[in-house]
């Protein structure tokens, strides 16, 4: 079998269309799972074990499941429960932002331990009050130290998000599904959405290598 | 520099006991009275409580039992189990660490004015003007917008000294501010100390280097087994020690000093 990307050319716009998708999808998804995770990562660093346990649950839950499966029960039983449609792109949005908040909230929970003992005290020898140390203090340093981590989380979602084409969702990995299908040259198409995931993704793990030096060397001090 | 009379104590620890646990006792039944103006130097063993010692004063630490009074008021008490610390009285005493405890997130004139803007309302601009001046004094005004991680060791430790400066303390603690630098910055951190001391500034200090202890202290004490062992001027502690046991340690450091 000859291999012939040129067909591939035919289905240009329904390739750009699933990108498009993909990328609203992650965007959304990473987001709103940043804010979450940073929420959950903030309550789990909580003494008061109320705050504290419910959202250990909460990640060990999603962080324990296949978020394949995580995705059929949003699609699925979430309307039942709700009693409501939810459209395909609200409910993988749903299902996508409570994984990567379950996700980010271990890279916030990490960042905020690496603030040492040594600038808390610093902070009481200063005399600065709880808020400040939280506000100016520890969380800019816990953030600015996640940011690595969190952009291969974000990475790693973009392509995790390809999931969504098992419960229908007309993502890039659906789009290239159906192709592949419909012209019966899967490894054309296949390689081809592949090369797109890749085109996206390599730039942003390059970055995260560079960030990450940056952001060791600073914060070294 | 403060309204206290001169008879009475700056800094006064009675009968303090700290461990840390239910099975390490470091501190056991230390009294030590500082007189203002005064300039300790803390010296003993490895593992004797020196650096638990200033944390207790810098109200980083709870203890067990004792108390201790700044310019003459209470400041910290143990009441049963509970350690009760005057966070008033804590806002008057700076302290500076082994380790730079810069932030590293801001720059080193940032560093400077987070407390005095947070802590006690002062304007930026007041608070920066008051930072460059002390960052003037000791010789790094070009470094006002640099990062920490841009500084040296010791410019790190002058500016963790400044940072301190900036809130007015009437005593200032200093643990091993040296021990952590490359030999040849350590002159230039010392220097700034003993800046600090010709100014009147009251210090208790713990440092291994005892040409500096010599030069700057009006009073060395030699803590071991988590008591003062011996406590008087340097010149007899350091010098010519009364007790036994400081008389080995000194031996041991000059010896060690070459
Ligand atoms: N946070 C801590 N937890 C448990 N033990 C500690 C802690 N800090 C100090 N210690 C112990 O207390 C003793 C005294 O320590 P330290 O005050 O640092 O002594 P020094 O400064 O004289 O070397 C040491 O045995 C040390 O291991
Ligand atoms: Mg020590």
């Amino acid at each position: 079998m000859e291999l012939d990307f040129s067909i591939l050319l035919k289905f240009a716009d329904a390739l750009a269309l699933g990108l498009w998708t993909t990328l609203k999808l992650t965007v959304l998804c990473v987001a709103m799972g940043t804010a979450l995770g940073f929420l959950i990562g903030l309550a789990r660093a909580s003494e008061n074990a109320l705050i504290r346990i419910p959202a250990s649950a909460f990640v060990e839950f999603f962080r324990g499941t296949p978020v394949l499966i995580q995705l059929f029960w949003i699609f699925f039983c979430l309307p039942l429960v709700l009693g409501v449609e939810l459209s395909n792109l609200a409910s993988a949005t749903i299902a996508l932002t409570l994984y990567m908040g379950a996700i980010t909230s271990e890279t916030f929970r990490a960042s905020l331990r690496a603030v040492g003992r040594e600038q808390m005290d610093a902070c009481v020898a200063l005399g600065l009050p709880r808020s400040v140390q939280i506000l100016h203090v520890i969380l800019p340093q816990a953030v600015l130290r996640a940011v690595p981590t969190l952009l291969s989380n974000c990475i790693s979602l973009f392509k995790e998000s390809a999931l969504v084409s098992a419960v229908g969702m007309a993502d890039l990995m659906f789009v290239g599904q159906n192709i592949s299908n419909n012209t019966a040259r899967p490894i054309e198409v296949l390689t081809a959405v592949a090369c797109i995931y890749f085109i996206i993704a390599f730039p942003l793990t390059r970055l995260v290598t560079r960030i990450e030096g940056r952001m060791l060397r600073k914060l070294a001090a | 520099m403060t309204a206290i009379p001169q008879d009475a104590a700056l800094v006064r620890i009675t009968d303090l006991h700290k461990g840390y646990g239910a099975h390490i006792k470091v501190l056991r039944g230390l009294n030590i009275e500082m007189k203002p103006g005064e300039r300790v130097v803390v010296i003993g063993p490895s593992g004797g409580g020196k650096s638990t010692l200033l944390r207790v004063v810098m109200g980083l630490e709870e203890i067990q039992q004792g108390s201790v009074t700044f310019a003459g008021k209470p400041y910290i008490s143990a009441e049963g189990s509970k350690t009760r610390i005057d966070t008033e009285q804590r806002k008057k005493i700076g302290m500076v660490f082994q380790h730079y405890t810069l932030f590293p997130h801001l720059t080193v004139l940032q560093n400077l004015t987070l407390a005095p803007r947070k802590v006690h309302g002062v304007s930026r601009s007041a608070a920066e003007d008051r930072g460059r001046a002390i960052l003037a004094r000791f010789g790094l005004d070009a470094k006002a917008d640099a990062y920490p991680s841009q500084l040296s060791g010791g410019q790190k430790q002058r500016v963790a000294i400044a940072r301190a400066l900036m809130l007015d303390p009437q005593l200032m603690l200093f643990d091993e501010v040296t021990s952590a630098l490359d030999p040849e910055l350590v002159a230039e951190v010392e220097a700034v100390i003993l800046q600090l001391a010709s100014q009147g500034m009251p210090m208790m200090m713990v440092t291994h280097d005892m040409w500096f202890a010599r030069n700057v202290a009006s009073r060395v004490i030699f803590c071991a087994g988590g008591v003062v062992v011996e406590d008087g001027p340097p010149e007899q502690v350091l010098g010519n020690p009364k007790e036994e046991r400081t008389r080995e340690f000194i031996d041991r450091v000059f010896h060690i000093k070459g």
